[in-house]
């Protein structure tokens, strides 16, 4: 299997193909950042295709000394970022979330693998999931998803949101405060009236 | 088996009011890893190549090493078979005489005659049957029972249709 730096290096020199599997490799991380910050699928979609095409056109700038997937991720980040500060209002796709095939809820109900009862239990936390990380400032949210959903390290973060050590990891440390909170209004938790309504369920 | 995200979720939260953080942040990790990551929808690259653009990767077939491998290995064959099948044939050619092929003719026209002749007896004897068939229906009470099978066969039908759309009503009612 080639290296990202080789791909990006075939590319470079007109490989068309070389980019397919650079883009076929890193799609699912950079939608489900994408998707995690935005919470729409089809504005999703419609970044992360941005975000590679970005990359695409700026293949040239990019230095093999750094991680491709960090300066993947620094292009989602900051076209993630420049959307939600234009604060384009969001459409509503017309599809029922629940059959998106790009909702998170949809995504964890995988019925073909689980009890109807563990899916449901799953669709619920990930509905509550959405919803907590909504509440976070998008600085946080960022934080979260790489850290804790894609496994990027502290420095990584750093790289891709351009922010010192000490404030991500208190960007961090708050929003994984600010997540607990809502989680727990929601009513997650032990002995909590979400999880409770669900064992019932 | 997939790990539940629940436990992951009530560890996080009980390290969180404990101030635990290192739990906290493990539980938090581990509940995410318990969830998938999200995928866009089928063809993404196809449709980031269409917005950049870009054509689509023609697969070429003969690109294959192992497949242009096979066809050259076909070709050394077929040609090995080109040049070793006149003598073949030749060494095949004197293994057979003319008597016997002219006996293998000879067999086989005859086969076939009696085939031919069989076809033609059953021909024969269906045609023997039709014949008796219409005699019999020709006979003035055959053609009795038949018209009077027609006529209660139309009152059935007339009956039934009286049946059927008596029962309708064709009167307007106002779902209101």
């Amino acid at each position: 299997m080639k290296s990202d730096a080789e791909l990006v290096a075939s590319t470079l020199r007109g490989s068309q193909d070389a980019f397919r599997e650079l883009v076929v490799r890193f799609e699912r991380p950079v939608y489900s950042l994408v998707q995690r910050m935005v919470q729409n699928p089809a504005t999703a979609e419609d970044l992360a295709q941005e975000v590679f095409l970005k990359a695409y056109r700026r293949l040239d700038t990019y230095d093999p000394q750094w991680k491709f997937s960090s300066w993947l991720f620094k292009i989602a980040h900051n076209t993630t970022i420049d959307h939600l500060r234009r604060g384009v209002p969001e459409t509503v796709p017309l599809e029922s979330e629940d059959e998106d095939h790009g909702d998170l809820s949809a995504v964890l109900a995988d019925v073909a693998t689980e009890s109807p009862h563990a899916a449901a239990e799953r669709r619920d936390l990930g509905r509550s999931l959405e919803l907590a990380l909504a509440h976070l400032r998008p600085e946080y949210r960022v934080a979260v998803v790489m850290f804790y959903a894609q496994g990027a390290s502290y420095q990584e973060i750093c790289e891709v949101t351009g922010l010192p050590l000490g404030t991500v990891k208190t960007n961090l440390h708050r929003a994984r405060k600010e997540l607990a909170q809502v989680m727990t209004s929601l009513g997650w938790g032990p002995g909590g009236v979400a999880a409770s309504e669900t064992a019932k369920a | 088996m997939r790990p539940k995200p629940h436990d992951a979720l009530n560890r996080w939260l009980a390290a969180e009011r404990a101030d635990r953080f290192e739990d906290a942040d493990a539980a938090l990790r581990e509940m995410f890893e318990a969830l998938p990551l999200l995928a866009p929808a089928a063809g993404f690259a196809d449709r980031v190549f269409a917005r950049a653009g870009l054509q689509p990767v023609k697969r070429d077939v003969f690109a294959s090493l192992g497949l242009r491998l096979v066809l050259a290995a076909s070709l050394i064959a077929l040609s090995l078979g080109a040049i070793w099948l006149p003598p073949v044939l030749r060494a095949l050619g004197g293994l057979v005489s003319l008597s016997d092929v002219v006996g293998l003719g000879v067999r086989a026209v005859a086969g076939a005659s009696r085939g031919l002749a069989l076809v033609l007896r059953l021909g024969e004897w269906l045609f023997s049957l039709g014949r008796f068939l219409s005699d019999l229906l020709m006979a003035p009470q055959a053609m009795a029972a038949l018209a009077a099978c027609i006529l209660v066969s139309v009152l059935a039908f007339r009956f039934l249709r009286d049946q059927i759309f008596g029962e309708r009503s064709l009167t307007y009612v106002d779902p209101m």
